[in-house]
């Protein structure tokens, strides 16, 4: 009986029901997608730094995360992190990789540079550089070769097929350099890469800095994002102390950050849109209220208990809340379906391309995204209406029915 | 009457009202007792006190003086929630208008104080359906309220009022928003009803028709009954 009086009473007047509903739709419709574009700029931001140049589990010598240098390296050449996750399930792609600092220069003009030698293949199946390359060729089996990104090319005015010194300040501290020809040119969304980065082939980047057969670290990319923290304590455990073993949001931090700040500035959105929300349904029923006053103290008269009204505008409430709360989802989901290739911003693109974000952001909705309006929409309801169910309920029900 | 016979009772009862300081005094030491089977009209001129004594044995205001009991139960001191139970169980009501709830059916409507009453869902539609033909609405029960006459609404708030099995159905200027042929007809239904099924019937009227019609009279003026006169049968 409640929840029929609270439906019908709802649509008496289908005209405020129909505004309210919608001006909630809206206000969920437009957080969630707010919501999804935000959080899909930090999902970008995420799998950009994890393709590019993360990967899920990185392993390096001892104390490298507090000393990143040349000297802080892996002697066996990774041989033993290599086995290992070789037989770990779960893990799809290895790779190892020497690092080191450089200055690149060519006949015009020369900036420095991190050097990267990676395992071409291995480092294909783990980072998306191979498929990055938009002019010449990835790196083969053809030694003393680089890829530069486009952006550095263009500052040190080469191209494909010229010759550049890479300069670097090997194991020994002493200062080195070689010619080395471009084999190709890459554009990804990280300008760090793009502008200051510059990978060969890990023999050579091994021969340039002085390492022998050592390597700076390895690199693992695991089948899913959820299997990452079961499979470093499984690394950790099984290299024990000879290595430091760290997942990406440990490389990056920050990133984790990120994606903390936007849930709860969504809390924060959420709340406002909802404070606006209750005066809202709040009004519309403290004026149903007034309106079906005498209605309430005939109610009243034949038994209709204060518990069992407050049920009733507290439902009505519900409702109305409900049905704005599914039209937003609605609404968001069409719309998150409808820019399902992505959201055009390429007018920022090269600001954005500064932080991992590619010039078309693909919204991203998560099951958190629907609990957490639902959750704050049941309190909402539920307190936009405790003002007009006190009205209603402190009518006396001798008056009321006087009323006309 | 009896102190034993009564249903409703009134002792003393006094209701003073303050407005901004200003006090006005609508029952000024009542007496009157109410009978099962009884079909009585409370008269008198506006500000007499009539509306204000139903409201007292309806259970739906306080009496500032004396007492006002219900089946010998003092009404005094219950809490808001054993009134609206004794409302529910003992009592049956009908307004002058605008007496159902819009939102529901005429049958939904009669069901309603059933519902509250924790009768079940089958025997709920059985005696509403039969109450339905008793108030010669059959077919209409589908209806709204503004789907129906005047004369149509207050026939259905009769079998609402008496859906519940009530001690009494007080009606409160139930013929007021009328013209005289319903009126009669919707005072024909309550006689009925009280002849046949021994409904206690207690009206606040001004209008003629059904003092005319009511077994007892009883006048008041200025919060003090004047006179009660009960007529002998034919």
């Amino acid at each position: 009986m409640i929840l029929r009086l609270a439906w019908r009473n709802a649509w008496r007047n289908p005209r405020r029901t129909g505004i309210l509903v919608v001006a909630v739709a809206v206000g969920i419709a437009g957080t969630l997608l707010t919501m999804a574009l935000n959080y899909g700029m930090v999902f970008q931001m995420v799998e950009t730094a994890i393709a590019t140049e993360l990967g899920h589990l990185q392993v390096h010598a001892p104390g490298f995360d507090a000393n990143p240098e040349l000297a802080v390296r892996l002697t066996d050449g990774g041989r033993k992190g290599l086995s290992t996750l070789d037989g770990l399930a779960g893990v799809r792609a290895v790779a190892r990789r020497v690092r080191g600092e450089g200055l690149l220069s060519s006949p015009r003009a020369s900036a420095g540079v991190r050097v990267i030698g990676i395992e071409p293949e291995r480092e294909a199946r783990i980072t998306r550089i191979a498929a990055s390359v938009t002019d010449g060729s990835y790196l083969d089996g053809v030694g003393r070769r680089v890829l530069v990104g486009e952006a550095l090319a263009e500052r040190l005015e080469v191209d494909v097929g010229d010759k550049v010194v890479l300069t670097v300040q090997d194991l020994a501290g002493e200062l080195t350099g070689e010619a080395l020809r471009i084999a190709g040119l890459f554009v990804t969304p990280s300008y760090e890469l793009d502008t200051s980065t510059v990978y060969l082939r890990l023999d050579d980047g091994q021969s340039l800095l002085g390492l022998g057969g050592s390597v700076s670290e390895i690199v693992a990319l695991a089948d899913r994002r959820s299997r990452v923290p079961a499979l470093r304590a499984r690394l950790a455990s099984e290299l024990g102390d000879g290595a430091e073993v760290r997942s990406w949001d440990e490389l990056q931090p920050v990133l984790v950050y990120l994606i903390e700040v936007f849930d709860q500035s969504a809390l924060i959105v959420y709340g406002a849109v909802f404070v606006a929300m209750a005066f809202g349904i709040a009004n519309v029923l403290l004026m149903t209220v007034y309106e079906r006053t005498r209605e309430i103290g005939i109610m009243r008269a034949v038994g209709f208990g204060r518990r069992a009204l407050v049920a009733t505008i507290v439902t009505e409430s519900l409702l109305v809340t409900a049905l704005g709360l599914g039209l937003g989802f609605a609404v968001a989901l069409a719309c998150v379906l409808w820019l399902g290739d992505g959201l055009d911003l390429s007018y920022f693109a090269e600001g954005l391309g500064r932080y991992g974000i590619t010039s078309r952001i693909v919204p991203v909705l998560r099951s958190g995204d629907f609990t957490a309006p639902v959750g704050v929409a049941i309190v909402t309801a539920v307190l936009a209406s405790a003002w007009p169910a006190w009205r209603a309920v402190r009518l006396r029900p001798a008056e009321a029915v006087r009323q006309t | 009457m009896t102190d034993g016979g009564a249903i409703l009772e009134a002792r003393g009862v006094t209701k003073v009202y303050e407005t901004r300081g200003v006090e006005t005094r609508a029952l000024n030491g009542v007496d009157l007792a109410i009978g099962e089977g009884e079909f009585t009209a409370l008269s008198g001129p506006s500000g007499s006190g009539k509306t204000t004594l139903l409201n007292l044995f309806g259970a739906l205001d306080e009496p500032t003086g004396g007492e006002v009991r219900l089946d010998g139960e003092d009404l005094a001191g219950l809490g808001a929630a054993a009134l609206s139970e004794l409302r529910l169980r003992k009592l049956g009501f009908v307004f002058q208008a605008y007496n159902l709830i819009p939102v529901l059916s005429a049958v939904e409507n009669i069901e309603f104080v059933m519902v509250l009453q924790g009768v079940a869902a089958a025997e709920r539609r059985a005696r509403a359906g039969a109450l339905l033909r008793e108030v010669e609405l059959e077919g209409l029960g589908g209806k709204r309220p503004l789907e129906m006459s005047g004369g149509q609404q207050q026939r259905v708030a009769v079998a609402r009022a008496i859906a519940s099995r009530p001690r009494i159905v007080l009606a409160d200027e139930p013929t007021a928003n009328l013209d005289s042929e319903t009126a009669s007809r919707l005072l024909d239904l309550m006689e009925r009803l009280n002849r046949e099924q021994g409904v206690t019937f207690l009206f606040s009227t001004h209008d003629p028709l059904v003092m005319e019609r009511a077994r007892r009279n009883v006048r008041l003026k200025d919060g003090r009954v004047v006179a009660d006169e009960t007529k002998t049968a034919a």
